[in-house]
């Protein structure tokens, strides 16, 4: 290639002045301590001693019945929560998307609101909420649905109905955003040429709104699967991963290993991999199975 | 007033080669226009002058300097966009005096020049309104403005126009040449449309896929094309060709056969020896040369497919017997709408022809 | 068949639908069923908002026992909070973290979103392409070696060690550099004529120009530094640098927790973000609409 000329060398300068701040510091703090953690996963050891271990420590995952207890729960709130919500926005949205509709804007705000409210300032208020006699044993008490108060936070099972909640409670809203806003980019002549052809109600909403919402829904799928991989905040301001273990989360765990305990960074560098894994994994996934039903 | 040098200008996208090596002089105060397809290059070769984009490699003069490295704010030269290119937060005021307070010149100096431009230009009344409060004609004069404040050597133009309907078009057509009367500076003007081509230019460049196909003044490349694409390129509606084939030399003159018209022989005052006998070429004549039978060389029938009487003037659509398109244009006649065919004349005065390779003979 | 047979023919068939009472009828209540439903997630957004503000007029006590009625305990508990916790101070400090933060996110992060977009060259694609593909990489995989990085450079207890992880948020790159391919790039060409250097352009032309995304990202960046919990419960641990956020997590992890109080800390934590909402409402749904297009 010929020499370059003063014009491209500046523009080649100033292109790389531009970005540089950003890639040094995401150098930093995102490449280094990725790269630092992979490496961490192959040792042993606790606290500062370490000393090379090689595939010890993913021999080690498959034997830890903690952190498969994790992962199981993990996974559960994933394939109950995330298609909850997803449906639960879906529904909401094509209500909100009827112009006829009276009061929309106050129930697209109503709906959206949870997902401002910081995860801790709700899970506390949901910690108080769903205490052994807060207001929700009350409310059913009162309404006679249950006889004796259900001990939410005190049971595997409806501690993890609990947290569930708590999530599909916050991000709903935040769901049916990216729902509305594309449903609103879509044709209205469509529906109407559909509505002049006869097709109903649902087979509009079947065969137009959710082919043409496929992107936004995988978009969101997508993110909803990494955030709930992620799930720390919730479970530890509402449950701390209990009771015995039954909302340990893979971040919870992560966490506990590294500064509840004796820290072992080597092994949590390998759980927390395994999150990576997972998010590729799952990502990819989804991206089939979106590209596929095209 | 500068004038302008090309030696051997090439561009690069990667391994994509645009401009592919081109040779222009510009003389000062001439107002040159850049035509030719889309995609040809036009933009990035005025681009190039700009300074918005690197020559890969060969020699930009402008008044006598290399301007090859210049900052675009360096080389004396301002450039009117196709989209305008106004800056959305700042007042038409604000917008012409942007370039001059990057100069550092003084507020009553900015303030003069604004003035000048906006009485030249007659927004006045739109000093002081923003950009989305005016209409495409009055944006594209304060884009104009904002060139004429800094009083540059060569003012660029890039398709300014095209976004404009076409009363508007014809308007500010007038408009530009008249700032060129006014202001004597070198211009360089690209655009799509042949009339704005033919009424503005003191020379018009005809680029294709990156190289010069034909430089001249408007009327010269009309009545004297080099090359088949030149003469296709330029005259509204398009040039006609005929496929043909050289029959026979005869003192001085060549005769060729057309193909689609039944052997119909022309005999053209062509001097060019490299034309034998047996070869393939191409016949051309315009639209509006074709005479009435009799009154030509040679006549040809045609059927009709369709008239379009336009008034003074009426455009035929025609099939050679052998199927080629023809487009014949005739003047104050109205009967031709009942037509199936009609018999016209060539005038070899009048008719181009051009070898396979496209290059004219003459 | 041309559209016009299709709507004649149909046209009866529609006309029979409207005048038979039973599809009248499933349409009310198929409309009454959406007004159901909607209500019905309308009330569970909100009632969680209501109580926080109920139960922070009552005393701990009454919290528990779920009073669902105003109280007079307010002014108690508001009392209660500012002597428990050293409030102005917690307060600044989240806003000092939000604000610093969010400001400096900005800058930087939209200097690089500018850059990936309007410099474009194959090297600096193929490093885009590499921080799309980190942008799924959780946080907890980053949280122990960045630990230990703060650990060695000495700054943990520091808002440094806050501050420079977040700075350059691949999100927020991505957002700008999504928002910018809208920035007519003949706007630069036109100032690089008007004698601008590359600085002056961003700084004078596309800051200006593109100001309601920026108001849209700072929302977005703005709450998501004032409600950040785990990366400031690992690095801060000393109590005048604690966050508001942090305070009120450990109040209501007390053995008996004072609802009462906490939940004034709660209306004080969520205030911040509840006004900026109301006032840009508009924006912030803009803004999300942004990084998915
Ligand atoms: N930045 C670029 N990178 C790669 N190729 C480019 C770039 N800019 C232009 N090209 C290519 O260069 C060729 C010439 O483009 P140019 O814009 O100069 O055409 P043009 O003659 O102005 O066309 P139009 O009349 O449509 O404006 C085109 O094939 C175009 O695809
Ligand atoms: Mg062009």
């Amino acid at each position: 290639m010929a020499a370059q000329t003063k014009l491209e060398r500046s523009e080649q300068i100033n292109g790389w002045l531009f970005v540089m701040p950003a890639l040094v510091l995401l150098g930093l703090f995102m490449v280094y301590p990725i790269v630092w953690s992979l490496w961490m996963s192959f040792q042993t050891g606790r606290g500062m001693n370490f000393s090379f271990g090689g595939f010890a420590n993913i021999v080690r995952l498959t034997q830890d019945p903690i952190f498969l207890r994790a992962l199981g729960n993990t996974f559960t709130f994933l394939i109950i929560q995330v298609p909850i919500m997803l449906v639960l926005a879906l529904l909401f949205a094509t209500a909100l998307n009827d112009t006829r509709l009276w009061g929309r804007g106050f129930f697209r705000t109503a709906i959206f609101l949870p997902c401002i409210t910081s995860l801790v300032a709700y899970s506390i208020l949901f910690k108080s909420m769903f205490a052994n006699d807060g207001v929700i044993n009350d409310f059913l008490l009162a309404s006679g649905l249950i006889a004796d108060p259900i001990p939410w936070l005190g049971d595997p099972f409806w501690a993890k109905v609990v947290v569930i909640s708590a999530i599909t409670w916050r991000w709903t809203g935040y769901n049916m955003i990216f729902y509305l806003a594309a449903m609103q980019n879509i044709d209205r002549s469509i529906y109407e040429a559909a509505r002049i052809d006869g097709v109903p109600a649902w087979a509009r909403f079947w065969y137009i709104t959710v082919p043409m919402l496929k992107p936004v829904i995988l978009f969101t799928s997508v993110i909803s699967t990494i955030g709930t991989l992620q799930l720390f905040d919730e479970v530890n301001v509402l449950t701390l991963g209990g009771p015995s273990d039954s909302t340990l989360t893979l971040s919870l765990y992560i966490y506990n290993l590294t500064f509840k305990f004796m820290p072992n960074f080597g092994y949590a560098s390998t759980v927390s991999y395994v999150i990576v894994v997972l998010v590729g994994i799952l990502s990819f996934l989804q991206f089939l199975v979106a590209r596929d039903r095209r | 007033m500068s004038n302008l040098k090309l030696r051997g200008i090439r561009k690069a996208f990667g391994n994509l080669e645009v401009i592919k090596g081109v040779d222009l002089d510009i003389n000062s105060s001439e107002f040159v226009v850049f035509v030719g397809p889309s995609g040809c290059g036009k933009s990035t070769l005025l681009r190039m002058i700009a300074g918005l984009e690197p020559i890969t490699s060969g020699e930009l003069d402008i008044g006598g300097e290399r301007m090859n490295d210049v900052d675009p704010s360096k080389r004396g030269i301002a450039m009117v966009f196709q989209t305008y290119a106004l800056y959305p937060h700042m007042t038409v005021r604000e917008n012409m005096g942007f370039a001059l307070r990057f100069a550092g010149k003084p507020k009553d100096e900015i303030e003069k020049q604004v003035k000048e431009a906006s009485r030249i230009l007659e927004l006045d009344p739109l000093l002081d309104r923003l950009p989305k409060q005016l209409s495409g004609g009055q944006r594209q004069r304060v884009a104009i403005g904002r060139a004429i404040v800094r009083h540059p050597q060569v003012f660029l133009f890039d398709e300014p126009l095209s976004n404009l309907d076409a009363e508007l078009r014809v308007h500010m057509r007038i408009e530009i040449a008249r700032l060129h009367k006014e202001l004597k500076a070198t211009m360089i003007y690209v655009t799509h449309d042949q009339v704005e081509a033919m009424t503005l230019a003191d020379k018009i460049v005809v680029l294709r896929e990156g190289e010069i196909a034909q430089v001249g003044a408007p009327l010269q490349l009309y009545d004297n094309p080099d090359n088949l694409f030149v003469a296709g390129f330029i005259g509204s509606p398009k040039m006609n060709f005929m496929a043909a084939e050289v029959v026979d030399r005869d003192n001085g003159k060549l005769v060729v056969a057309l193909a689609n018209h039944g052997g119909t022989k022309v005999a053209l005052p062509i001097a060019d020896s490299s034309a034998n006998k047996g070869d393939k070429v191409t016949l051309g004549v315009r639209p509006e040369h074709f005479a009435d039978a009799g009154k030509g060389d040679s006549d040809i029938t045609v059927g009709i497919d369709v008239a379009e009487h336009l008034g003074q003037t009426s455009y035929l659509y025609a099939r050679a017997p052998g199927g080629e398109q023809l487009i014949i244009e005739r003047e104050e006649s109205r009967d031709h709408g009942a037509l199936d065919s009609l018999t016209v004349a060539i005038s070899a005065r009048h008719a181009f022809l051009f070898d396979a390779a496209g290059k004219r003979l003459r | 068949m041309s559209t016009l047979d299709q709507a004649t023919e149909l046209s009866p068939a529609i006309a029979a639908r409207r005048s038979n009472p039973s599809f009248n009828l499933l349409a009310l209540v198929s409309r009454g069923l959406v007004y159901l439903l909607l209500s019905i997630a309308a009330f569970v957004s909100i009632f969680p908002f209501i109580w926080m503000f109920v139960s922070s007029t009552n005393t701990a006590a009454d919290v528990l026992t779920g009073k669902a009625t105003l109280g007079n305990a307010l002014w108690a508990n508001i009392v209660t909070f500012f002597t428990t916790v050293d409030a102005p101070r917690i307060f600044w400090n989240s806003a000092f973290l939000a604000i610093v933060g969010t400001v400096l996110t900005l800058i930087i992060s939209s200097l690089a979103g500018y850059g990936f977009e309007m410099f474009k060259s194959r090297f600096r694609e193929k490093i885009f392409g590499a921080l799309l593909l980190m942008l799924s990489i959780p946080f907890a995989a980053l949280m122990i070696p960045l630990f230990i990085m703060m650990a060695n450079l000495k700054l943990i207890n520091t808002y440094a060690a806050i501050l420079l992880p977040a700075i350059a948020s691949i999100f927020i790159i991505f957002y700008f550099r999504q928002a910018t391919k809208a920035f007519p790039s003949e706007l630069r060409d036109a100032a690089r004529i008007d004698g601008l250097k590359e600085w002056q352009i961003f700084l004078y032309v596309y800051l200006p120009v593109m100001r309601s995304t920026y108001a849209a990202a700072i929302i977005i960046v703005f709450m998501a530094n004032w409600n950040n919990y785990l990366w400031p419960l690992i690095v801060l641990q000393t109590n005048e640098q604690k966050t508001i956020t942090l305070v009120i997590q450990s109040l209501s992890s007390a053995y008996y927790p004072e609802w009462g109080v906490i939940m004034v800390g709660t209306i004080l934590a969520t205030l911040p973000t509840l006004l900026i909402f109301f006032v840009l409402q508009r924006r912030f749904v803009e803004g999300m609409l942004g990084a998915v297009k």
